[in-house]
């Protein structure tokens, strides 16, 4: 990496570590209440003012979770499901993307927008015969029913057409056909490499988008064993007799997995496009 | 060896020359064909689907019946619609605009190259979109607390404003909800710059320092102009997720988030008319507008940020 | 030859799809003998136990159950049953949500024809009732719990009042509506403290007692008519609050349950359910509650199921058997138990194990008695399908008022967009 930023003093920089620590406060502190609610007693949820300090609860609201749900068989689907669905749609989103930046074909325009378009349906409508269709399908109770919603993801195929259009280069493809490399291999052998960031960006995104999803998984997802975490933990909010401790142990230990992702694919982020391009 | 090499690629070069147009077309075709596919497979239905209960009476279990166009009528009759739709577009205002400017500002301090610890700076600024939505109703409701002790109240106390009922008031609701659809998303975007940043190509950069451009002239010519795909993707993004905010409002208003009117939006509008009051004609008739609209402030934003800072003609073709 | 690499990347993506969904799949295979019925419940339920013991006493019955929150709950099941697919064998119908699907009768199983009527007896006659269709001939779903409302009381706040603290003195004293409003003045000289919780719960006092409310049968709204008992409960709510008897501690907000903790408002009119609820998050308060009868002009219903049998199921007579025996006498008593629900079957009442149910939170009373007289007491009423919306705007009229709004006008407002929402 060449910087070229290296020059300047240092002493320019401390107004940005002010803002970046300012901002990484306020985005943690939500993080941080919920680590304390899930080390305290249902009833300090509802304290006035409201409490800051973690309690000495922690294993056991998370034992309370253990027995009233299937937390990490929910957790191995909750993996599977979301894995899938994110090396998917990076393939059907890369494809696209690299068809979109780099290939003339009639209509281009026209099934760009297209896509666009499809993002602007509001979800919640198409419930019940999206539901229809996954039961006549057959797929109600799998992963894939609960994933292939997921697969349609207009945002993927705009960011990796931007992309490539802008970081891979035209001559290197022009060089790389006359080398009589196929379509497919330059998508292999040279946009892959380069998108890597792109992919990580993407990735994350996706991941966390299925991670997090609860309303469609809750309707496709009916039998115990093939629950994903927000279902499994859904059944532990009861406005009745509910346990904000356990509840919220629940949700907590729920969220730790993804930053754990997060930071192996944050370092994806760093390799930069001069990686790539110029070997 | 290399001779015949050579020899042997411009002869396919030149023979191929047509046909490599047409391999590039198919291609093209077939690299776009899986999301066609499955759009084909489970979205295109409900959407058709969506379109045709417009214009028809049903309660989402008994008989349809054609109505023709009067599901729109009583929607645009209902002052409560145009009030969800000005709630929406104020608390969309509110929320997202501000939003791509600080995203792109992290983004930048993010990208900089003397900047340590970027890394951790990453996660935590991602952080609000990764946590769960059950623990950001908890620390927004506890934050602005309809109490008067409230922590809002209490910062707010500092520059002399009373005590605001957060939940009920008509401002006090679409603040607190544009101060959650801003934090909730400001990392989201900031990540989608960065990405973008990191496919502009360092040289220029380079270049521009020899040239004797400073910090601030970078940033506005190089960087921005070479952002902008990505600022029209967000901005367009922003549009449609603002037109469509409807998780922020219900969590955080909670039990009475479809009986109050201060914070209610179009989506919460469709989805209380088709869940609660079993009008899916209506509700669906609400979406077909809410399309209509969101396609045009969508083409509308997008065309007014391609019109920003048009040095070079360089965005989306 | 370039191209089809890339139609074999697509080939096997959708194989790989395909695969993915069929390796799921195969567990039902092993079953073949087994009856297996899908139950869907909502809430704190022990049907989870009852239903294993169930599977023992008949082996070749298996109970798969989906536990939700009440509203998740209502939605999927909607949904399924809308959708004409995917609906389980049996499913808890809460008493509001019932009314939606009597357009639907076809989507769901008589009673009546698997010989319901045997069994009608052991249930409360309201109760029962509620379930049938407008004829009398078909019925929906079997009782599981009801919801009938007692007084809650908070001691310390009626002893400085200089009120009575034992709860037969208390529905002594408070047995009119009229008593209720000066007992509610004597709290608030001196404690400085409101009566009641909400403007919500100032109104449902009445309106849970109506036996006609918003519509009648035909779902014909009555707000117009002169009898009607909504504008009563109405106005009994804006006077209370004009004297200052009713606080803002809207239900399941932080700021209510801290004020059930502290003692923050006199009483909460309420079914048994809200023990659970505040054993688990009001732990202040322990020792502090107790629990009577309500003016005979409050007595209400608030909450309880069914459990239903949508039609799509193979195994109708199973999945009846099953909830026939569920929701027995004995079972019932255990599931009060176990879990609070409480019984919709008079016959409970009467046994031993519940006579002697003592409650740790409320001081070692046997709060069960007060519950169980009222559920005597309640009327047999008809909401309709739209009640819960049509009602949610009432209460925001109530809420203007508690803001300060003029109670006519916020009437006359809520009337307008009630007649609004009836023409979706």
């Amino acid at each position: 990496m060449k910087q070229n930023n290296k020059k300047t003093s240092r002493s320019g920089t401390l107004p940005v570590y002010i803002v970046l620590t300012l901002a990484s406060i306020l985005s943690l502190f939500p993080f941080y209440w919920m680590f304390v609610m899930a080390t305290q007693p249902s009833a300090a949820y509802n304290s006035i003012p409201p409490t800051l300090l973690p309690g000495g609860m922690l294993i056991e609201n998370f034992q309370k979770v253990l027995d009233t749900i299937p937390f990490f068989q929910a957790m191995w689907n909750t993996v599977l499901l979301c894995t899938t669905v994110t090396v998917a749609v990076l393939i059907i989103s890369s494809l696209s993307g690299f068809a979109f930046a780099k290939f003339h074909f009639p209509g281009k325009n026209f099934l760009f927008i297209c896509i666009l378009l499809t993002m602007v349906i509001p979800p919640q409508l198409g419930l019940i015969p999206q539901y229809y269709l996954i039961s006549q399908l057959g797929w109600l109770d799998t992963l894939l029913g609960a994933g292939v919603l997921f697969l349609l993801n207009p945002l993927g195929i705009f960011l990796m057409r931007q992309y490539i259009s802008q970081s891979v280069p035209d001559e290197l493809m022009e060089a790389a056909k006359l080398d009589g490399c196929s379509n497919f291999r330059i998508y292999r052998s040279i946009v892959l490499p380069i998108i890597k960031p792109a992919f990580a960006t993407l990735g994350i995104i996706v991941f966390t988008l299925v991670w997090g999803e609860f309303l469609w998984q809750f309707t496709v997802l009916r039998d115990p064993s093939s629950y994903t975490l927000q279902v499994a933990l859904a059944s532990l909010n009861n406005a009745f007799r509910v346990d904000f401790g356990m509840l919220l142990s629940g949700v907590f230990w729920a969220t730790v997995p993804l930053i754990v992702i997060f930071l192996i694919f944050n370092k994806w982020f760093i390799s930069s496009i001069t990686e790539g391009s110029i070997k | 060896m290399e001779n015949t090499q050579t020899q042997q690629r411009v002869s396919s070069a030149k023979v191929s020359k047509m046909s490599e147009k047409k391999k590039d077309m198919i291609s093209g075709y077939l690299y776009v064909a899986p999301f066609f596919i499955v759009f084909g497979i489970i979205g295109l239905y409900p959407a058709i689907f969506s379109i045709v209960l417009a214009f028809q009476k049903w309660n989402g279990l008994g008989e349809m019946d054609y109505v023709g166009f009067s599901n729109f009528a009583i929607v645009l009759q209902d002052p409560l619609f145009w009030k969800s739709l000005y709630n929406t577009v104020i608390i969309g205002l509110m929320g997202t605009a501000p939003q791509l400017i600080v995203g792109i500002i992290l983004a930048y301090f993010l990208n900089m190259a003397v900047i340590r610890f970027t890394n951790f700076f990453r996660v935590t600024i991602f952080m609000p979109y990764i946590t769960s939505m059950v623990a950001v109703a908890l620390v927004f409701g506890v934050f602005f607390s309809t109490n008067e002790s409230a922590l809002a109240n209490y910062v707010i106390g500092w520059f002399g404003i009373d005590p605001i009922s957060w939940k009920t008031s008509e401002w006090g609701a679409k603040i607190a909800i544009s101060l959650m659809v801003f934090w909730r998303w400001v990392g989201y975007n900031t990540i989608i710059y960065l990405a973008g940043l990191q496919s502009i190509p360092k040289d220029l950069y380079e270049a521009a320092t020899i040239d004797g451009a400073n910090k601030v002239q970078q940033f506005l010519h190089i960087t921005i102009p070479l952002l902008k795909p990505f600022i029209i993707l967000t901005v367009f993004m922003s549009t449609v997720g603002a037109l469509q905010l409807f998780a922020e409002p219900t969590v955080f208003l909670g039990a009475s988030a479809f009986n109050r009117d201060e914070a209610m939006t179009v989506v919460m509008y469709l989805y209380r008319d088709a869940f609660n009051l079993g009008s899916f004609g209506t509700a669906s008739a609400t979406a077909v507008l809410l399309l209509i609209i969101i396609i045009a402030a969508a083409a509308l934003n997008t065309w007014l940020t391609s019109g920003v800072g048009n040095k070079k003609k360089r965005g989306v073709k | 030859m370039k191209f089809k690499k890339s139609l074999l990347m697509v080939l096997l993506l959708s194989f790989s799809a395909i695969l993915f969904a069929c390796s799921e799949d195969n567990k039902s295979a092993s079953s073949e003998e087994k009856v297996s019925l899908d139950f869907w419940v909502f809430g704190a339920t022990n049907y989870e136990s009852l239903a294993e013991e169930y599977e023992k006493e008949n082996p070749d019955v298996e109970i798969n159950i989906k536990t939700s929150e009440l509203g998740d709950h209502h939605n999927s099941l909607f949904t399924a049953i809308s959708a004409g697919t995917g609906a389980p064998d049996l499913a808890m119908i809460e008493v509001d949500q019932l009314d939606r699907y009597r357009e639907a009768q076809d989507r769901f199983v008589n009673l009546y024809d698997l010989g319901a009527e045997d069994i009608k007896d052991q249930y409360l006659d309201w109760k029962w009732n509620g379930a049938e269709n407008g004829e009398g001939d078909f019925l929906f779903g079997l009782p599981t719990d009801i919801g009938p409302k007692a007084m809650y009381y908070h001691t310390d706040v009626f002893e400085e009042a200089g009120l009575p603290t034992d709860p037969d003195k208390v529905s002594e004293l408070i047995s009119t509506s009229e008593a209720f409003a000066d007992a509610a003045g004597k709290i608030l000289d001196a404690t400085d403290k409101p009566m009641v919780d909400s403007m919500e719960m100032a109104f449902r006092a009445n309106m849970d007692a109506l036996q006609v409310s918003y519509f009648n049968r035909d779902d014909e709204l009555l707000l117009s008519e002169s009898d009607n008992g909504v504008k009563e409960a109405y106005d009994y709510a804006v006077e209370l609050d004009l004297q200052g008897y009713v606080g803002s501690f809207e239900m399941w907000t932080p700021e209510w349950a801290n004020a059930l903790n502290k003692g923050g408002f006199g009483v909460e009119m309420a079914p048994a359910w809200l023990k659970g609820y505040m054993t688990e998050n009001a732990p202040e308060g322990a020792g502090k509650w107790r629990v009577t009868t309500l003016p005979t002009q409050f007595a209400g219903n608030w909450g309880g199921s069914y459990i239903a049998i949508p039609s799509e199921t193979e195994y109708s007579e199973e999945a009846y058997e099953f909830s026939k025996w569920l929701l027995s006498p004995e079972n019932q008593l255990e599931s009060f138990v176990d879990s609070g629900l409480f019984p919709s079957a008079p016959e409970v009442y009467e046994m031993e194990e519940f006579k002697n149910n003592s409650d740790e939170y409320f001081g070692g009373q046997n709060t069960a008695k007060y519950f169980a007289e009222a559920a005597k007491q309640i009327p047999e009423v008809y909401k309709g399908p739209k009640y819960v919306t049509v009602n949610n705007e009432i209460l925001t009229a109530l809420r203007n008022v508690q803001e300060g709004g003029d109670p006519e006008k916020e009437w006359e407002d809520a009337v307008t967009r009630i007649e609004g929402l009836l023409k979706k």
